[in-house]
């Protein structure tokens, strides 16, 4: 490096010395200079253009992943959040790949894969579509896509995205479902500091062996990248029987010994009932503060649980930090329509009838510029008479429960 | 006390602004651009045309144009890029390097806008936005 600096050094020493005496040493002086900023255009313009030679193709594939790892422990095994008093580190650990690839500028191909914890890391398909945009705001899309019922829907899995430990379970756990296969179609309507975009969905899905199908809906959000507002209504009809694990003891019919048995209780039979949804959001972020309220029904048709749900989340951001609380509620609307009369019906109250309120404390840590660590203690009480809605309580042991989770979250 | 701390901190931004005045650049023959054009250019939202160019992340000035036209800090700015491209809603601008880097990549596109310091400007671009 030295060497090249003192050669050319010396080559613009002996240039000069030749030319001092052939023209003026100061217009020479401004005459290399402008030499060497076109040099420096030109080198620039080549490579830009050889850049956007071998970047066409390349550039049409985009590869982006996520990441969570969660530690999760609780005071108790009501099973709150899949939680119990032995830490688990897999429940809420996911990990999800995506791959985009843009057919036209309009038109792009999406999959993302994801592998979670609580599924012992199978991978599945969360997002596979085609979408295209048409000029004038409105694109469709068709193929696997997210349920879009909730704020956070969307990116119910990138926790990097969302400001606390995880979305509140009152309001998320309502609908068990959150991926249907079908199309959409959303419009979007700038306005000079604001955006509004109405969509439409309809498909079908399938979750633990009931179908859901005919489902149809519709949002409308209008945001400023400061407030958002949200609305949403769905519907669906619901068909299959709804079944509950438990393991049973019985004799083995060879030895005659006692032996646990796992098997699927059927506890009700859904026959094409109709199920709605209706919600309602707004979020406020200035950069500093941050809320978020949500506020959903969820009603299905028979003696499946009707429930209203509600949280609201406050957060303050300082440097890195981000502390936040959470209340949130869960309760069930219908429990008169399971009039208990026998074991069966007792059976059904004690499955279908909830109530619950959590408050949560936590802290989100942007520890490096792609990671996020967050550290989240949620209290959930004022369970009622009834299970706190914990398929895993129905016997009413517990009637409150503290969950402690450390997580951190990763974009790539 | 209080009052003290405010003047610092009112002193303090003064200092800050003043040296890191951040503005847009278009190609020489570009048109004049609003802020909330810029805000929604840089956010990849509405239908616009131009090719937006951001500096690296962790640049300075880059934190600068961001506090001022999208009103995002870094992380904030990661976070909704996260969430733009999971939701396969958009991708991130691509990025230059350096303030003479983002210079010739704007002046050679008529299409592209992006950001420098003022103090790096000169006649290849044109600023079309001062935040």
């Amino acid at each position: 490096m030295n060497d090249k600096i003192n050669f050319n050094f010396a080559l613009k020493s002996l240039a000069m010395a030749v030319s001092v005496a052939l023209v003026p040493a100061q217009a020479f002086a401004a005459d290399e200079q402008n030499t060497d900023e076109k040099i420096a255009k030109l080198e620039q313009q080549v490579k830009d253009l050889q850049q956007q030679q071998t970047a066409s193709l390349a550039d049409r594939f985009k590869f982006n992943g996520f990441m969570s790892g969660a530690y999760v422990s609780a005071d108790n095994n009501s099973g709150y959040l899949g939680s119990s008093t032995s830490a688990d580190f897999s429940e809420e650990s996911k990990m999800g790949f995506q791959a985009t690839f843009a057919i036209t500028p309009q038109t792009q191909a999406v999959m993302q894969l994801m592998m979670k914890g609580e599924n012992d890391w199978d991978v599945e398909a969360e997002w596979a579509y085609v979408s295209h945009r048409f000029d004038g705001g409105v694109q469709v899309r068709g193929g696997k896509l997210r349920v879009p019922l909730f704020m956070y829907s969307d990116y119910l899995d990138v926790g990097y995205a969302q400001p606390f430990a995880r979305p509140p379970e009152e309001v998320y756990g309502t609908v068990p479902f959150t991926t249907y296969t079908g199309g959409d179609i959303s419009y979007d309507i700038d306005f000079d500091d604001s955006t509004l975009t109405m969509q439409a969905f309809g498909g079908e899905s399938e979750e633990a062996g009931i179908d859901i199908s005919n489902i149809i809906g519709a949002n409308v959000s209008w945001t400023d990248e400061i407030w958002t507002l949200r609305a949403v209504y769905g519907q669906a009809s619901l068909d299959g029987p709804v079944t509950r694990p438990t393991t049973i003891t019985m004799a083995d019919p060879t030895t005659g010994l006692p032996v646990d048995v796992n098997v699927n209780v059927r506890i009700l039979d859904l026959d094409s009932e109709k199920a709605t949804f209706a919600g309602v959001g707004a979020s406020y972020d200035n950069g500093q503060f941050l809320a978020v309220a949500e506020w959903t029904r969820a009603e299905v048709a028979g003696q499946y649980s009707d429930s209203d749900a509600g949280y609201i989340t406050l957060g303050y951001r300082i440097n890195a930090f981000t502390p936040y609380v959470t209340a949130a509620y869960y309760e069930t609307q219908d429990d008169d329509e399971r009039v208990v009369v026998d074991e069966n019906s007792a059976i059904l109250a004690a499955l279908f009838n909830g109530q619950r309120t959590s408050y949560s404390a936590g802290l989100r840590w942007d520890a490096l510029d792609n990671l996020a660590v967050k550290f989240d203690v949620t209290y959930a009480t004022d369970f009622g008479d009834t299970s706190g809605g914990f398929q895993t309580n129905v016997l009413r042991e517990y009637d409150d429960v503290t969950v402690y989770t450390v997580k951190f979250d990763v974009v790539f | 006390m209080n009052k003290l701390l405010s003047v610092i901190a009112l002193s303090l931004s003064a200092v800050v602004s003043a040296q890191a005045a951040v503005v847009v650049i278009g190609a020489p023959g570009a048109a004049d651009i609003s802020a909330s054009d810029a805000k929604k250019m840089f956010l990849g939202k509405g239908s616009s045309s131009a090719v937006v160019y951001e500096l690296d992340e962790g640049n300075a000035t880059r934190s600068e144009f961001h506090s001022k036209v999208t009103k995002k800090s870094d992380a904030q700015l990661k976070a909704f890029w996260s969430k733009q491209v999971f939701t396969g809603k958009g991708n991130p601008p691509a990025t230059v390097n350096s303030a003479s880097a983002m210079k010739s990549t704007i002046a050679s596109n008529p299409n592209a806008i992006g950001y420098i310091d003022e103090a790096d400007l000169d006649d290849s671009v044109k600023v079309i936005l001062k935040p």
